[in-house]
């Protein structure tokens, strides 16, 4: 081995430690994930598509054809500055239905195992070539370097860490749809290098050969002139055939369309490539010319075989070959890595998994994963084996074009998915095998043999004879493909699975998907069925992360929900195994329940498409979709509550105003069945249903632990042309009003109490009176123990009857007494001290305490009789409900215009239910014949009299019971009579 | 989504007038860079229209 030869296979082993050290910086996380993550990361990613075609083809090609080079970048360009008509609505489908390759989208549109079969088969015969030239070069340029007579076997060598590169960092996860971070870090590095490796090249050639741009533009119009002259132009059909074939690499060939849309981290990201990639080709592409011109300048034939490797001859510097040699590595090892990762997981479901489907088995995803790793090593063995038999034996032009004419069959495939729902599988497929037959025989065959394809030309065509053989063969393929497609398309049937994939895929079409039940009902029924066919730890771990994508309870029956989630298991399934075998498994095994439901348009769903395609509407769509909008917002915030169920009774909106008043978000119940809501819904909603009329007046339901009352209204919406029946219920709170008329009512009957009190107060105070007076009478006469004691006890008794004949005329006259009484400044300590002392004339209660913290010099203004009034009643009840050995605290101050007094006892405290209700007559805590229930409301009659007001807080404020009445009184303002001053008689 | 029709009208009509770009080879009067300017002027273009699309839909 020469020093030579070791020298270089050190330097490109060296290289890709580099990538390895690099790949574990990511992985280990030592680069921040934000700069792993970044945009511009994935624009440069994108940068695989320069292939060694970039560094050496492009040379060539420049030395042959001169600016006809450009092609290559310009074709791919415009495709990217086209990223939101040709890019995006491809990621979105991509993404939506995770399709991780060409042969997975064609497979998904034309609903057809076998065409995603045919399309690996192509894209396999198509990308061989295009390995081959990688592994031309990179022998080629070892040759070149090391003068060994043997680079198939040194680029062998250099297949070793290219592949368990594509393995450690490719073949990581089961699913391919899972992004791989690391790999596309590595291929962004790379792309960095070449194109770092490249404008030093020209930099090279710009300002060591010449001595920089107006130098060379002197040389170009001098002595380079005629060197210029002897370079042939491509007509300009060639150069738009060539144009035509690189717009199509963009999204076509597996590498690119792996980086593309598979590996897309966002939408953002896909945007920003539309023109930060073509920036990058525009970079890479700049230092070739110079090369070239550099070379010519040195006096070298430019026309020689092998114009490739030009930038070998720039210099002498050792240095300048490794460059020359780091970027061609670079170049190829990317596009050998990305190519085969993206082809392992092609073959793997739509070759491997066709002819074999996958069985029920415990580790299926450890089965998936080290299939798709042997494929990985069989397409770059394969591509070895290639370049050893066929690829060095031709240029690198004739290689590269036949990968590019190859891919370029599936164009009108492709376009057809996008912008044409009503081409079908069998056009598509006699279009695609007629432009592949004419490939083959014109491009592959020579490849294989000394074959001339120009032969075959019939004599029609006799004017392309003088034309290139790859011009003649993307002509003739690409026209009787496109021809016979539309042909064959227009003239046969399409089946309605079909259409309904071509109305998913078209751009201009927003998917309707039939809403039909399911067999099964909820997430774990998922699960049970799928168990069958992937295995239960499978088909678990599936279904969760299909409930996990679209935020779903297992336990979730909607039957909206149910069936996003089969379409996520479908999409997820594709992901993992190709979306022909995917859908085999979700039919087989989630089926519909045929025969049920009328398959009606799933409005929610649709619903949501167009606010997710909103921004892409104009014109007349756009009114229009504004007016819906409208339309809905206004129901939406409708202040009355509102829901609609369609024809089967599922839920089709639950607006804000129901949201609130049920305390249920519309998200989780739109799309369930009228019978799956939660309760009361299910019932009052069934009931407004049933109903023969259109309405259920005042509904008592207990919503959040209160009593509501709900009126419905429904409203049938028949159905009508082009469109489904529908049922519209408005639903209204009348729980306010309820309570009102309630109100009303007791007030009425209160009025009425009260109105009868007085009269019966009036017609029993008379004989009381008497009766009070004869029992005295008969304790005054009569010397008798017995007669004297039951005297007293009716004295007593009477007493008793005044007491409360005397508190009912006084509730039945509340309000008007203050007209006929005197207010006067009154000290308030004094009033609690009269107050105390007649409690304590009571004989109950004396084992109370009670303790009068009042400062003195606190006054309010008032009618002493009546306060002293309210403040017996007030510290009655605290003794009453205080127990034995109790304290009552009363205490004053002032607090800005109001004096405050309160009462605090220590007792059991005042029941919430009944709290609100303590000033209404009748209501007491006290056992039955204790208390008349009328104390309170005098109480609350004479402090309003007053202007005063009472508050209650029980448990008292600082004490875990107890009760605190505050009562607050207007503070007397300075000049306020002190005393016998009183309101005029009326 | 005018602006995606105002850059599909570019890139349709820089295919169309592409073979301009290769008629400047080694030409006297054609400064070598003149394919890369025009380009970047269509390049230019694309970043402007992608702003003008943010601002569009947001």
């Amino acid at each position: 081995m020469s020093a030579n030869l070791l020298g270089t296979l050190v330097l490109g082993t060296g290289y890709l430690s580099l990538l390895f050290l690099g790949a574990l910086a990511v992985e280990k996380g030592w680069v921040p994930r934000r700069l792993v993550r970044h945009p511009a990361v994935y624009s440069l990613s994108l940068g695989v598509y320069a292939s060694a075609w970039a560094i050496y083809g492009s040379v060539e090609l420049a030395s042959r054809v001169g600016y006809g080079y450009l092609a290559y970048y310009l074709g791919v360009s415009g495709a990217f500055l086209l990223v939101s008509v040709m890019l995006v609505p491809i990621q979105r489908l991509a993404r939506t239905y995770q399709l991780t390759s060409l042969a997975d989208l064609f497979a998904f549109r034309f609903r057809s195992r076998w065409v995603g079969t045919l399309i690996t088969l192509i894209t396999l015969m198509a990308v061989m070539p295009l390995l081959g030239l990688q592994l031309k070069t990179l022998g080629d340029a070892l040759q070149q370097l090391t003068g060994n007579e043997s680079p198939t076997l040194l680029a062998l060598f250099f297949c070793i860490p290219i592949t368990l590169l594509a393995i450690m960092f490719g073949a990581r996860h089961s699913h391919l749809p899972v992004r791989h971070d690391t790999l596309l870090a590595v291929i962004a590095l790379e792309s960095l290098i070449k194109l770092a490796a490249l404008l030093l090249l020209g930099a090279v050639a710009l300002y060591g050969i010449f001595d920089g741009p107006a130098d060379l533009q002197n040389w170009l119009e001098g002595p380079g002139a005629a060197l210029q002259s002897d370079v042939t132009r491509l007509d300009t059909g060639q150069w738009r055939i060539l144009l035509l074939l690189f717009f199509a690499a963009a999204f076509l060939m597996p590498h690119m369309f792996h980086m593309t849309f598979t590996e897309t981290p966002s939408r953002k990201a896909l945007l920003q490539a539309g023109w930060s990639f073509p920036f990058y080709l525009l970079l890479i592409a700049l230092p070739i010319p110079l090369i070239v011109w550099g070379a010519q300048r040195l006096g070298i034939d430019t026309a020689m075989p092998g114009a490739a490797y030009l930038a070998f001859e720039l210099s002498t510097n050792p240095w300048i070959d490794s460059l020359v040699f780091i970027a061609g590595l670079a170049a190829a090892s990317g596009t050998l890595i990305i190519v085969a990762v993206a082809l392992a997981g092609m073959t793997l479901n739509h070759l491997v998994l066709v002819v074999r489907p996958p069985e029920k088995q415990e580790n299926l995803y450890r089965r998936l994963l080290w299939l798709r790793r042997i494929l990985i090593i069989a397409v770059i063995s394969g591509a070895w084996l290639f370049y050893q038999g066929v690829g060095q034996h031709h240029d690198l032009a004739a290689l590269g074009l036949t990968a590019f004419v190859g891919m370029a069959q599936c164009l009108p495939g492709l376009l057809a998915i996008l912008y044409w729902p009503g081409a079908n599988r069998k056009g598509m497929l006699c279009g695609l095998v007629t432009g592949c037959a004419i490939w083959l025989l014109g491009m592959w065959l020579p490849l294989l043999s000394t074959f001339s394809p120009m032969e075959l030309l019939p004599s029609s065509l006799d004017w392309l004879l003088d034309e290139p053989v790859w011009y003649v063969v993307t002509l003739i393929a690409l026209n009787a493909n496109i021809l016979i497609f539309i042909l064959v398309s227009l003239v046969t049937r399409t089946s309605p699975g079909e259409r309904a994939a071509a109305e998913a895929c078209s751009v201009e079409a927003v998917i309707r998907p039939q809403r039909l039940p399911l067999t099964a009902r909820n997430a774990e029924e998922f699960t049970h069925l799928l168990a069958d066919a992937l295995g239960p730890e499978t088909a678990k771990r599936e279904v969760e992360n299909a409930t996990r994508a679209l935020k779903l309870s297992a336990k979730d029956n909607r039957p909206y929900a149910l069936r996003r989630l089969r379409d996520r298991i479908q999409a997820n399934l594709s992901g993992l195994m190709g979306p022909s075998v995917a859908k085999d498994i979700v039919d087989r095994f989630l089926p519909y329940r045929l025969g049920e439901g009328r398959g009606t348009d799933d409005i929610h769903f649709v619903e949501r498409r167009l606010e997710a395609y909103r921004t892409r509407f104009t014109g007349l769509a756009r009114e229009l979709d504004g007016l819906r909008r409208h339309h809905r917002r206004t129901l939406e915030r409708l202040p009355v509550g509102l829901c609609v169920f369609d024809e089967e009774g599922e839920l089709l909106m639950w607006n804000d105003a129901l949201a609130r008043l049920s305390g249920i978000d519309g998200n989780h119940v739109v799309g369930a069945h009228r019978d799956g809501l939660p309760p009361p819904w299910d019932d009052l909603l069934t009931r407004i249903c049933d109903e023969p009329h259109d309405y259920l007046y005042k509904q008592t339901v207990t919503l959040a632990s209160q009593v509501r009352h709900l009126t419905l209204h429904r409203a049938l919406l028949p159905p009508e042309e082009g469109d489904h029946g529908a049922m519209v219920v408005l639903i209204e709170d009348h729980s306010e009003l309820k309570w009102l008329e309630d109100e009303l009512v007791h007030s009425e009957r209160l009025a009425s109490i009260g109105r009868l009190a007085a009269g019966v107060a009036h017609e029993i105070g008379n004989p009381v009176t008497g009766i009070s007076s004869l029992a005295q009478n008969l304790r005054h006469d009569s010397d008798d123990p017995d007669i004297v004691q039951t005297a007293e006890q009716i004295q007593q008794l009477t007493q008793r009857v005044s007491s409360i004949v005397a508190s009912l005329v006084g509730f039945a006259h509340g309000g008007r007494h203050i007209q006929n009484t005197q207010l006067t400044l009154l000290e308030l300590r004094p009033l609690v001290d009269e107050a105390l002392h007649l409690i304590h004339l009571a004989r109950s209660g004396e084992d109370v305490s009670y303790d009068n913290r009042c400062p003195a010099g606190i006054q309010v203004t008032g009618d002493a009789q009546r306060l002293v009034q309210v403040l017996i009643n007030l510290i009655g009840n605290a003794r009453d409900a205080s127990q034995p050995g109790g304290l009552v605290v009363l205490e004053a101050d002032i607090q800005g215009n109001w004096v405050r007094l309160s009462i605090t006892d220590e007792g059991h405290g005042i029941d919430e239910s009944i709290r609100d209700h303590l000033f209404e007559p009748f209501v007491t805590t006290k056992a039955p014949g204790k208390g008349t229930g009328l104390g309170l409301p005098l109480v609350y009659s004479i402090v309003r009299e007053h202007h005063g007001d009472i508050r209650i807080d029980s448990p008292a404020p600082g004490q875990v019971r107890g009760t605190r009445i505050t009562l607050r009184f207007p503070r007397p303002q300075e000049g306020e009579p002190q005393q016998d001053d009183s309101y005029p008689d009326e | 989504m005018y602006i995606y029709r105002i850059m599909l009208f570019l890139v349709f009509g820089g295919y169309l007038l592409s073979p301009v770009l290769m008629s400047g080879w080694g030409e006297p009067d054609v400064a070598w860079y003149r394919p890369f300017l025009i380009w970047g002027g269509l390049i230019a273009l694309g970043v402007w229209l992608e702003q003008k699309r943010k601002l569009d839909e947001r």
